[in-house]
């Protein structure tokens, strides 16, 4: 057992020292901390909002965001696939557990449910805005989702989860929710595409800007507000659909123990 | 120059704080038996991961901005401005790829431990394999 542990200790600090070494001393990941910008950087600041270079450029004043979704975004699509097919997953582990309303929960001290009805507006207001101001600043859909899912976790610990089902946000209209947001995904994605074809050109999926060979594309810009084209679609829609996967995942998770193990052994 | 050289060296502090991270995390997914642990040792691993990966597309100069174009419509030397300060923009935008990718496993894997902990009683992966010996015997 010493003998174990003292292998595991100094595979540890060997592994530790070598790669040190290789990055500290040898630079193998460049100059650390860098001075300049890497060519492809360069590329991305270059071109995310450059109206004279439009071919190119994705049009967005977030270079982080122009990236996510118009240079890079058959991988970001692929991502949220991912995330759904984790939900999807912790659905069908979690099958067939459901709970009857009983008495007994009723939600934590008037004062706490006071200050989180004022609160959850607050709350949907900076979520809503991170999503909608998500061409222009930092932030966008999946970190808007995020902000946005603290409102049902919050109503759940607060007001019980019975609450959440009462109000209409069942777990499957969360489920029918999340799969409207991938659905909206996948049309904005077509969008230039189907929008391409019936003026008779050529054009490409994923496509946002018009391209010198696929001239359709998206306004950058509606009524002065910078939307970057299908970005602003993007960032809505991967909003709904986050908000929706976490919330069906607090809900998940707040199932009593003593349910779902009376579930479980029904099933045997 | 000696401020360069102390720059460096609480850089090279920090490169090697990380590095540690990520063996102690890479430990405790290998060798803690309890899952829980694992999975809390497996999320510090992918979070060391993304801060490295972000301190990789930092930039050593000052003043140093996020990649945000303000002016819009931007005007060439708005460009070249930006260019001139901004960070390296494809970390980050990496990270936020792995950050939701990451967020999906744990999910899944901490919806399993669940599963796991209500048919076995346990989430000891030691004791798991023996109880699961057990009934194959």
């Amino acid at each position: 057992m010493l003998l174990r542990r003292l292998i595991t200790v100094s595979v540890l600090i060997v592994f530790i020292v070598l790669t040190s070494y290789t990055i500290t001393a040898l630079n193998v990941l460049g100059e650390l901390p860098p001075r300049g910008l890497r060519p492809l950087a360069l590329w991305f600041l270059n071109t995310s909002i450059t109206p004279w270079l439009n071919y190119f450029s994705a049009m967005a004043p977030e270079t982080v965001t122009a990236i996510v979704w118009d240079y890079r975004g058959l991988d970001t699509l692929f991502e949220t696939a991912v995330f759904y097919f984790a939900i999807i997953a912790s659905i069908a582990l979690f099958r067939g557990i459901e709970e009857k309303r009983g008495g007994g929960y009723v939600g934590l001290s008037k004062i706490v449910r006071v200050v989180s009805r004022v609160l959850l507006p607050i709350n949907i207001v900076v979520a809503a805005s991170i999503a909608i101001h998500g061409t222009i600043t930092p932030g966008g859909g999946f970190q808007a989702g995020s902000a946005m899912a603290v409102a049902p976790l919050i109503l759940i610990i607060v007001f019980s989860r019975f609450f959440l089902k009462e109000k209409g946000l069942s777990k499957n209209l969360l489920i029918a929710l999340r799969g409207a947001g991938l659905v909206g995904i996948g049309v904005a994605s077509i969008l230039a595409l189907a929008l391409g074809l019936l003026s008779g050109g050529y054009s490409f999926i994923f496509q946002n800007q018009p391209k010198e060979a696929a001239p359709t594309g998206l306004p950058p810009d509606v009524l002065g507000f910078p939307i970057a084209g299908t970005l602003f679609i993007f960032n809505i829609c991967e909003f709904i659909a986050v908000f929706a996967g976490f919330t069906i995942i607090f809900i998940l998770l707040s199932i009593p123990e003593d349910v779902a193990r009376e579930a479980l052994h029904g099933e045997h | 120059m000696a401020s360069i050289d102390l720059y460096m060296f609480t850089f090279s502090i920090i490169v090697i704080s990380m590095i540690v991270n990520l063996a102690v995390s890479l430990y405790g997914v290998l060798v803690k038996p309890n899952i829980v642990k694992k999975i809390i040792s497996l999320t510090i691993l992918g979070d060391s991961a993304n801060t490295f990966a972000i301190l990789v597309g930092y930039r050593a100069t000052y003043p140093v901005s996020p990649p945000v174009q303000l002016n819009v419509p931007p005007s060439p030397s708005d460009v070249s401005q930006l260019t001139g300060l901004s960070v390296d923009p494809l970390p980050q935008a990496l990270v936020l790829t792995a950050i939701v990718i990451g967020l999906a496993v744990n999910v899944f894997l901490i919806f399993l431990a669940i599963q796991i902990y209500r048919l076995y009683g346990t989430l000891n992966m030691r004791e798991i394999a023996r109880v699961k010996g057990g009934q194959h015997e």
